[in-house]
């Protein structure tokens, strides 16, 4: 009986299977990237998408449509027909806009196709700064209210996550001063400008590795193959580990209500990206951790990053409305 | 040392990449007079396709479009009065004007051969004194880069024409239309009238190509039946005579070129005309006046403006931090590459300097040579037929706005900044002040707020420490001197004085 189930299931697949392969995809793919050229998201997705064309059989043609963090590309896709022919490729941005009042779509409205890899943030100070470690930092700011200058991107940027994290943990008063970004604003601390940052990994990393900025710790539980010697932060602030692992990521994405098929097709062939050499070399050295999720479990780690941040973000009073407004649980 | 001369070398014995340069470099001529097409645009387009290339391949196409495009906007902005980049835009000043007598043969050949003098000095800088320069570069604090963009709108007396009243107007107008969008520093809303369309502001490169190319093609409608401006193409090659008379001229713009390209997030189109204004300062004895045609006036923003391409690979190759907009897509370029941009890779992958070098040379030669080449036929471009040029202006006008950010509400904007500008220069009022606006709004209420914001909102020890650095103490002189000399202010001190 097992047996005939197992050759029926079968025989479906085979009678089903071209039918779907001829259905989709019919024609080339359109590759909506939230960030501009050259930039993070677009490097990602850029390299992964070639893999995952050659599975795919099509062409995607990508195409930065950036403003409004990643608002207007995030629109846009969301006013295509949901039949998978236009993909989202993001970041993180979109799981704050409504906390942050910048809209009411986030990825609850997309089917994620692939969260194919999470940054590792990082705390780095300057190098004349008169603390090396964590526990040194919040000393000196402890005994210096408001003299230590921490760079930040913005409310709802990693930076300022990174510090709400921080100062829900100790009393840490610093001021934040904001960049158009981590790169300007790593190059403000090489120049001295600000005292301390939380990155990226993969932005600060090159600037570590040359001596030109110190680590203090990174958020995470556990050191990074990369940067071994830079302890973890759960080792001065152990309880900040509730808040862990998190990251800012990137994924592939398509609106909510397109065929099952054409999401399963593009999952096999952004799976089959991301586990390409290419893609994890990239990757490895660029200090990202590869997660290659999809379906549940992707939607799973949305759900959680999106009520982490959020609560964070509200309790430390930069958002601009309560997560219980959009029944965001509390983590 | 041999070994840095192999690197740089390269490209100049590799028939492949020596074709890509020069290739590149054709395209990017053209790409960069072309109203509407820009360099950035241009590279960012390239780089989608270069992915899959060999990664030297990749960089001499890119190096060759952005040394020609950045030279190839002084094209039209001589020939049309339409800067074909923002780097043109005050090529345009004195250009046009040298077209208008008929003289846009010999205007090109200056501005063609300056554009390389200035192209070589600024690669000469990043050879010899890369590391020190980006090390410079990093002083500057947010004070110091609101002083220099005070400096900038300053320029407004430079811009403005006839009245400096209307010209503090139009800058005014610019600064606003610079506020549009998210706040950069909170992602509060400014003046978005809660459209998603203009969190990112209204796009600089939309106002540029309208104020510029679209309200020069209505303005052009007026005079249909002018004829044609016969050129006379008597001597392309400027003289030995005449370039020795501009060299210094021409190198010492190019070092304000180098210096404003090498700083992060200030470009070629500030360097040109903060060259443009100190070409009009220094020069006392102009054989035409400034605005009216003058040598000098094409001397400095052409010197600049190709001196900060290599400006802006400085901090890129020694930091691995973009100078501009098109050096933020090279970086992208290495990264996906494996090349990991950053202090480190002048350490890790010397030859990738060197490399570099090589290519921006090449580029800057293959630059002199297609431009004194094609300009016989390049000028007839003045003689075509208005009912046929003023159409393919506003074809360009429209493709230009949508490919900046594919974005139809862009060319919305740009169509309506044309009908404005038209309005605007009927009036006697200036375009060029609108755009420095534009351009340094931000600069301005983004340092001035992080500035203010490190000093823990103290007004006091903002100005102490503005003082207790020599680099801001100078900008801060400077700002004052530029004061001082292009107002009466110093006429009503010296007359308060003589009555006490």
């Amino acid at each position: 009986m097992r047996r005939l189930l197992v050759g029926a299931a079968a025989l479906t697949m085979v009678v089903a299977g071209p039918v779907v392969a001829q259905d989709f995809p019919a024609k080339d793919l359109q590759g909506i990237i939230q960030w501009g050229a050259g930039g993070s998201t677009d490097v990602v997705m850029r390299s992964v998408t070639p893999h995952a064309e050659e599975v795919l059989g099509a062409d995607v043609v990508m195409q930065n449509k950036t403003g409004g963090v990643g608002a207007i590309a995030t629109k846009f896709v969301y006013a295509q027909k949901a039949d998978g022919y236009t993909l989202l490729m993001g970041a993180e941005n979109p799981q704050l806009y409504k906390v942050m009042g910048l809209g009411d779509i986030d990825y609850s409205s997309f089917v994620p196709i692939d969260i194919l890899a999470r940054g590792v943030p990082i705390l780095v100070a300057k190098n004349d700064a008169p603390y090396g470690t964590l526990k040194e930092l919040i000393d000196y700011a402890q005994a210096h209210p408001g003299e230590v200058k921490v760079g930040s991107t913005g409310p709802g940027g990693l930076p300022s996550v990174v510090t709400a994290m921080l100062q829900s943990q100790t009393d840490l008063p610093m001021t934040a001063v904001p960049y158009d970004g981590d790169g300007p604003a790593l190059t403000a601390l090489m120049g001295g400008a600000i005292d301390v940052m939380p990155a990226v990994l993969g932005a600060a990393l090159e600037n570590i590795k040359a001596g030109r900025i110190k680590p203090l710790a990174v958020i995470e539980t556990e050191a990074n193959p990369v940067l071994p010697d830079v302890p973890p932060v759960t080792d001065t602030l152990p309880d900040i580990a509730t808040y862990l692992p998190w990251g800012p990521f990137f994924g592939v994405f398509v609106k909510e209500g397109t065929p099952p098929e054409a999401v399963e097709k593009l999952t096999a062939a952004y799976r089959a990206g991301a586990e390409s050499d290419d893609f994890k070399k990239l990757m490895d050295e660029r200090g990202y951790k590869l997660m290659n999720l999809s379906g549940e479990e992707a939607r799973a780690f949305l759900d959680r990053w999106q009520s982490v941040t959020s609560w964070l973000v509200y309790d430390a009073g930069i958002a601009k409305k309560s997560p219980e407004e959009f029944g965001i649980p509390k983590p | 040392m041999t070994e840095a001369l192999s690197y740089f070398t390269t490209a100049w014995f590799d028939p492949w990449l020596l074709f890509l340069i020069a290739a590149g470099t054709f395209a990017g001529i053209y790409i960069g007079a072309i109203p509407g097409l820009s360099v950035t645009m241009a590279v960012s387009i390239l780089i989608s396709f270069t992915f899959s290339w060999d990664v030297n391949d990749a960089l001499c196409l890119m190096v060759g479009i952005f040394m020609g495009g950045v030279y190839g906007g002084s094209r039209t902005a001589i020939l049309l009065n339409i800067p074909g980049a923002p780097s043109a835009i005050a090529t345009a000043l004195d250009g046009y004007p040298l077209a208008q007598r008929g003289e846009a043969g010999e205007a090109i050949g200056i501005s063609t051969v300056m554009s390389f003098f200035g192209g070589m000095v600024g690669i000469a800088l990043l050879a010899i004194g890369a590391p020190i320069i980006s090390d410079f570069a990093l002083t500057f604090q947010p004070r110091d880069y609101m002083l220099l963009a005070i400096l900038g709108i300053l320029l407004v007396g430079s811009l403005s024409g006839e009245s400096l009243a209307k010209g503090v107007v139009a800058g005014a107008f610019g600064m606003l239309i610079g506020t549009v969008g998210l706040d950069p520093l909170t992602a509060e809303e400014r003046f978005t009238f809660g459209f998603t369309e203009l969190w990112n502001g209204i796009s600089f490169v939309a106002v540029m190509i309208g104020l510029f190319g679209v309200a020069e093609a209505l303005g052009q409608l007026r005079q249909l039946e002018l004829p044609a401006i016969k050129q006379k193409i008597t001597r392309i090659v400027p003289s030995w005579a005449s370039l020795r008379r501009y060299l210094p001229l021409s190198l010492q713009t190019s070092m304000i070129g180098v210096i404003i390209g090498a700083l992060p997030g200030v470009g070629g189109d500030i360097a040109a005309l903060m060259a443009y204004d100190y070409a009009k300062r220094t020069v006392r004895d102009p054989e035409v006046p400034f605005g009216k045609g003058a040598r000098e006036g094409l001397v400095a923003p052409e010197s600049a403006n190709n001196a900060a391409v290599g400006g802006a690979f400085i901090p890129m190759l020694t930091l691995g931090i973009p100078g501009d907009a098109v050096t933020a897509i090279f970086i992208g370029a290495l990264f996906i590459h494996g090349l990991n941009p950053g202090p480190m890779l002048m350490i890790e992958q010397p030859h990738m300097f060197w490399f570099m070098v090589g290519n921006l040379v090449l580029a800057c030669v293959f630059m002199l040579i297609f431009g004194l080449t094609g300009i016989r036929i390049f000028t007839k471009i003045v003689e075509i037929p208005k009912g046929i040029l003023i159409p393919l202006i506003l074809l360009l006008s429209v493709v230009g706005a949508y490919a900046v950010n594919n974005s139809v509400t862009d060319v919305y904007w740009m169509l309506g900044f044309g009908v404005l500008g038209y309005f605007m220069k009927q009036y006697g009022y200036q375009v060029g002040p609108v755009i420095l606006g534009v351009i340094l709004a931000r600069l301005i209420d983004e340092n001035w707020r992080r500035a203010i914001i490190s000093e823990q909102e103290h007004l006091g020890s903002f100005f102490a420490n503005m003082f207790a650095s020599p680099l801001s103490l100078v900008l801060f002189a400077a700002v004052v001197l530029t004061v001082l000399s292009q107002t009466p202010v110093l006429g009503w001190i010296r007359r308060l004085f003589r009555r006490a």
